[in-house]
């Protein structure tokens, strides 16, 4: 979020083409378009990155959600935030313009902070890409009130650099972007989760899961999302396969006690709980593992169901 | 490193997911969300203090800042616990994007048009 002064200076000098040349040149002509209205800029981009991810959204109607009044202006951190209501992972690209051009190339469009002042003056806009000629050196944009804005890359990369490079892309649930970073997906999706439906949720953390199956953070998501939607099973597989990858990670080891006890395997709860380093446990884990413990100590049959011998 | 503090905060947030939202048997389940699940101990305890406190400061921002009180909340929910303390410490200064016509007049007018003719700055060709 931090202003790049370097960015005037940048602007003088060039190392060669700043769009990598010999690409094709593309142009998502199909991106809806939403003229903005005073300040609104921040509306009127969501509203077309969003319909051409195929939700139906208008300004007006994100205007409660990421105008603010007091500012005259959407700040980025609510831009970024917002998609998750209408079921899209918002993912931060890389600060460069080769990540751009990829998601282009994938037909996503790419919503994007500009600073049209100086950096003690600055003037902020938002703007979707859609589209970059590489034999040209152009980028393409829904701006503002222009329907297709023509910039040479040397004006966009400069309004850029002064804006920090900041570049979202929205994903489907299950989408991974074309440059992913493991820590950047990974934290979209945990705030994703917050809104989402478990099915959305289990499908973004799927996607994460094949992309790092050695990270624990995707399975625990899944084994979420899969508990939520009453897939115990399923749920109890992935807290197992993420307590195999981190043993020491007791908030997986009191959800899978939570999920055995949801299952009637009674043995295998007291035996996961039983796992748990209290000394170590933040106070809200502490509150769940009593929870899960008192819930234990409660039930009126103590014999495991059935199934829990092929589980 | 910055990925395990990063993973360490993740796992706390989706840890506690469960007890924050309700499970399947909400009134009884004690499943943790993943975010939460992965801190531990004191730095935990001081994350969610944080959070809760970013939430109300935010929460009071966004109301000086002209946000109708209905839409706050639903403002407030898609926000993750980091997003919430970034933004209760930069709502004022954050860059705030709105596209603007600028109205200006004198000798302000005319450094920013030299500016804007040796290609420094960009401000007159925009809506």
């Amino acid at each position: 979020m931090t202003v790049a002064v370097c960015g005037l200076l940048a602007g003088c000098v060039t190392h060669g083409p700043l769009i990598e040349s010999g690409k094709a040149a593309v142009e998502l002509v199909d991106t809806p378009f939403y003229p903005q209205s005073t300040y609104q800029c921040g509306p009127a981009a969501l509203a077309i990155a969003l319909e051409a991810s195929g939700v139906a959204a208008t300004p007006d109607a994100l205007v409660p959600q990421v105008y603010l009044p007091g500012r005259r202006g959407s700040l980025q951190i609510e831009m970024q935030a917002a998609p998750r209501r209408y079921d899209r992972v918002s993912y931060e690209l890389d600060p460069n313009l080769a990540s751009i051009t990829a998601e282009l190339d994938a037909g996503r469009p790419v919503l994007v902070l500009h600073n049209y002042g100086l950096p003690v003056w600055p003037r902020w806009h938002y703007a979707v890409v859609i589209g970059y000629d590489p034999a040209r050196q152009q980028v393409i944009l829904r701006s503002g009130t222009t329907r297709r804005e023509v910039q040479s890359a040397a004006h966009f990369m400069r309004a850029w650099d002064n804006a920090g490079r900041w570049a979202i892309v929205l994903l489907h649930p299950g989408e991974l972007p074309m440059v992913a970073d493991r820590a950047r997906y990974l934290e979209s999706t945990t705030g994703f989760e917050r809104v989402a439906t478990p099915a959305s949720a289990r499908q973004a953390f799927s996607a994460a899961i094949q992309a790092w199956p050695e990270d624990p953070i995707g399975w625990i998501g899944r084994g979420t999302a899969n508990y939520r939607d009453h897939a115990l099973s399923a749920a109890a597989a992935d807290y197992q396969q993420a307590i195999k990858i981190d043993p020491n990670l007791p908030g997986a080891r009191n959800n899978l006690a939570q999920t055995w006890l949801d299952l009637h395997c009674v043995s295998a709860a007291r035996a996961e709980l039983a796992r748990i380093d209290e000394s170590s446990l933040s106070a809200a884990l502490r509150t769940a593992v009593a929870d899960t413990r008192a819930q234990l100590a409660a039930l009126p049959v103590r014999a495991d169901a059935p199934q829990c011998a092929a589980l | 490193m910055k990925y395990n503090k990063l993973r360490t905060v993740l796992i706390a947030v989706l840890s506690v997911a469960i007890l924050n939202t309700g499970g399947i048997q909400a009134a009884r389940a004690a499943i943790v969300d993943t975010g939460a699940m992965m801190q531990t101990g004191r730095d935990a305890d001081l994350a969610i203090i944080h959070a809760q406190l970013a939430r109300d400061d935010v929460r009071a921002q966004l109301g000086q800042f002209g946000v109708a009180s209905e839409a706050i909340d639903t403002r407030l929910d898609a926000l993750s616990d980091s997003e919430l303390a970034k933004l209760a410490k930069r709502m004022k200064d954050a860059p705030a994007g709105k596209g603007g016509v600028i109205v200006l007049a004198g000798a302000v007018f005319i450094v920013l048009l030299i500016l804007e003719l040796v290609g420094v700055i960009d401000i007159f060709k925009h809506a």
